[in-house]
């Protein structure tokens, strides 16, 4: 019969019609989102980076700039560099987080959030100050400390730097520490030497 | 009747001035515009007149369709932007013209310009009320019964016309 | 004064109200209005203005309001939820729309023909409000009962075309030549259709005129006429530029057709006098089809309520359809007027034509009169037979695709030449 198809449609979009629709509401409503999520911030630990600018080097986009000053404290008070510059250009940003992995403080986490929408390019760049005042909401992404603590970005506090933790993960820890690495993790267990640390 | 004498004057000066647009005008998609404002205001000639079925037949077939045919036209001709081009058939245009002219001065001075309600008699007074209350209806009396062959003949044209347009397009 | 504002529910009101006076007595009863007696043509004109005003703001309102609708419903049908942040669900948004168009930089193309891209939008305004002119949107609440009123909206709606045609031309970009092009194919073959469906209403309802169709209607003609009902409301949906037939303007393939090079006002003009259209062709179809402001109680000026609950049935089937169905290709439309609507058109202007010189002169007392029965009898023939003929003639229209005969000798297997580990 000639036309049916042409009434099948109609059924079709009339059930869409009367089922309700499934859009949120963004701003009011929204999402569950991944603690993994990696957004448009990051969050920075002013306390634990020591201005090694490992995240800079590792950038493969070059879009991090840390500019860094000696202290005048001693050493044994616990000296460590002034930050003076730490941009980070979000507008070139492709958020691969390799900066994250190659921090050796973990003071370095990608944020949560997503909503760092501006009108000029020019203000796409977090620059530190925003970095020591925003709220720090950091994503679990490549932070394993924070998935065992089952921290959730989107519901759970802001984190202070005594907070977050550090990585525990063995194999990974003689690798910060500068130590050879001759074992990986293969699909079928197996445990890390026990020297690695 | 003052108001109506107005609507004609200013019906007339349009279709005139349009008119001659249309002949004068060197943008040749103007001109076919003007030829549309001509088509209208002729209409509007015929809703004066009380013929509206016929003005409403102008405006959907002459403006509506035969100006549509003319731009097409207008569209497949080459150097349409250059406009109308001086060719060498200005001597047989006059001639035509001169003829269409004659002939059609010829049919007002042998017209018989009175009113249909000073027409001796009772038919005059009929004939008014008849025409004027329902054209359509007086219409549709004389296409189909008074000159019913000459319908049948215009619509055997197009039909004949129709099939050679289908031969013309028929898939080999 | 004309014979037609005499009927004019507004028109007598606003007129008596003025300029009631002894010298009109026979309309307003005798009753002295506002202004002193010898200004009769000063309440005339207001009276006039009055229905103009109506009419007009009447249509754009309308228009803003199917705008609302259509986005509000199109969202729907596509399970989104459409524009809800200005005012309650969102009525406001056309006004902000409209806002936003009217600050807009009105831009004119350098190398447009600057005359006729000016006329454009005016012209396709004007040919609307003049096709509402007919329009009885309750008893004796229209502006004129002219009783040629079903050719007078085909012909001024045909006046669009030109306009169309004129934006294409004097914007000087390819792709609004390209839209108006197509468009005005596509248009002057749906006019044919359109044009020989309402044949079968003016026959049974034996009058062209609004009014008396909405009278002879004793049971809606949809019934009565299910193959006109249908092809109408295919050729006006054609002639709107509504989805399945929107080629002209169709956005994924040339821009946004032959209103490319509009914005600001003039392109707030064009998509007024398009939605507007939606909303008069409704009307239309409520009037020739439905029985337009009668219903089984609320008769009279309340008809009004009739006429809108039936026009907004109408709206929400155009929308619907827009929601539903992709944008057919130009050779498919152009099969479907010509191959499929004009044989059914003429199939049932013959079935009409027979039936009607069956009951209404050959068989019956009074001469043209058809009564409510033998309308149903009509129906009873026509419905089965509207079937049928859709089935045949989808049959014979069906588009044959012809897939060529794979030229295909199969490809070499891959050679390994390394493993892969």
């Amino acid at each position: 019969m000639y036309g049916f198809g042409l009434a099948k449609g109609l059924m079709v979009t009339l059930k869409n019609f009367i089922n309700p629709p499934f859009t949120t509401q963004y701003p009011e409503e929204r999402l569950p989102q991944h603690p993994r999520f990696r957004g448009e911030e990051f969050a920075w630990y002013e306390e634990r980076c020591t201005g090694c600018a490992s995240c800079a080097k590792y950038c493969p986009l070059g879009i991090i700039k840390i500019v860094t000053s000696p202290s005048e404290t001693a050493i044994l008070e616990g000296d460590k560099y002034n930050i003076d510059v730490f941009d980070i250009d979000i507008g070139r940003c492709m958020f691969c987080g390799l900066c994250v992995e190659a921090c050796p403080y973990d003071a370095l986490f990608m944020g949560s959030g997503f909503e760092r929408g501006r009108y000029q390019r020019e203000e796409l760049v977090i620059g530190v100050d925003e970095l020591r005042e925003a709220v720090k909401r950091p994503s679990s992404w490549f932070r394993p400390q924070l998935e065992e603590a089952q921290y959730d970005p989107h519901t759970g506090e802001p984190l202070a730097w005594e907070e977050v933790g550090r990585e525990q993960w063995p194999w990974h820890q003689g690798e910060k520490a500068g130590a050879r690495i001759d074992w990986r993790p293969r699909r079928g267990g197996g445990e890390p030497p026990e020297d690695g640390a | 009747m003052l108001f109506q004498d107005v609507i004609f004057w200013l019906l007339a000066a349009v279709g005139v001035a349009a008119a001659l647009g249309v002949v004068l005008l060197r943008d040749i998609f103007r001109a076919a515009l003007l030829l549309v404002v001509v088509f209208l205001t002729i209409a509007g000639h015929f809703f004066l007149l009380a013929a509206e079925f016929v003005g409403v037949v102008q405006v959907l077939i002459y403006a509506g369709a035969i100006s549509i045919l003319i731009i097409f036209a207008l569209m497949l001709t080459q150097n349409v932007q250059q406009g109308n081009l001086p060719n060498r058939l200005q001597i047989p245009a006059v001639m035509i013209s001169v003829l269409l002219l004659t002939v059609l001065a010829a049919v007002f001075m042998d017209t018989d310009w009175r009113l249909l309600s000073d027409l001796p008699g009772p038919l005059g007074a009929g004939l008014v009320d008849v025409a004027f209350r329902d054209t359509t209806f007086s219409l549709a009396k004389l296409l189909l019964e008074s000159y019913a062959l000459a319908f049948a003949a215009a619509a055997v044209l197009l039909l004949a016309s129709i099939i050679g347009a289908l031969s013309l397009v028929r898939e080999r | 004064m004309g014979p037609f504002l005499r009927d004019n529910v507004v028109f007598r009101e606003v007129y008596c109200w003025l300029g009631g006076s002894e010298s009109n007595a026979g309309l307003c009863g005798g009753a002295d209005g506002l202004l002193p007696a010898g200004f009769e043509w000063a309440a005339y004109f207001a009276a006039g203005f009055a229905i103009i005003l109506i009419l007009v703001n009447g249509a754009l309102l309308g228009a803003a309001a199917f705008v609302w609708a259509e986005r509000r419903l199109l969202a729907r049908f596509q399970s989104r939820r459409g524009p809800n942040r200005w005012g309650p669900w969102g009525v406001l948004q056309p006004i902000a729309d409209l806002l936003k168009l009217l600050i807009k930089e009105d831009i004119i193309p350098h190398a447009a023909d600057r005359v006729a891209f000016t006329l454009v939008p005016i012209i396709m305004l004007m040919a609307l409000l003049l096709s509402l002119a007919v329009l009885p949107f309750a008893k004796s609440a229209y502006l004129v009962n002219l009783n040629i009123g079903v050719l007078y909206i085909v012909a001024v709606s045909s006046i669009t075309t030109i306009a169309i045609f004129m934006a294409g031309w004097s914007s000087a970009n390819k792709y609004a030549m390209f839209g108006a092009m197509r468009g005005v194919a596509m248009l002057i073959s749906y006019e044919i259709p359109l044009v020989l469906s309402l044949v079968g209403v003016v026959l049974i309802a034996g009058s062209m005129s609004l009014v008396s169709v909405v009278e002879a209607q004793t049971i809606p003609f949809i019934i009565v006429q299910p193959l006109g009902a249908l092809i109408f409301m295919l050729g006006i949906s054609a002639e709107l530029n509504r989805t399945p037939f929107d080629i002209l303007e169709a956005e994924s393939e040339i821009i946004a057709g032959y209103h490319t090079e509009y914005s600001g006002i003039k392109f707030a003009l064009i998509q007024a006098a398009e939605m507007a259209g939606v909303l008069a062709a409704s009307g239309f179809l409520a009037t020739l089809f439905l029985g337009g402001w009668s219903g089984p109680f609320l008769s009279g000026q309340l008809g009004a309520l009739w006429f809108l609950a039936k026009l907004g049935f109408f709206v929400f089937l155009f929308i619907w359809i827009r929601a539903t169905f992709p944008r057919l290709r130009i050779d498919q439309i152009m099969a479907f007027a010509w191959k499929f609507l004009l044989p059914l058109a003429l199939i049932n202007i013959a079935v009409t034509a027979v039936q009607v010189y069956f009951f209404g002169f050959y068989q019956a007392e009074v001469p043209g009169e058809i009564t409510r029965g033998e309308l149903l009898i009509m129906a009873a023939i026509n419905i089965p037979l509207a079937l049928v003929s859709i089935a045949a003639f989808g049959r014979v229209t069906r588009e044959k695709i012809r897939v060529p005969a794979p030229r295909f000798e199969g490809l070499a297997p891959i050679p390994r030449t390394a493993e892969v580990d």
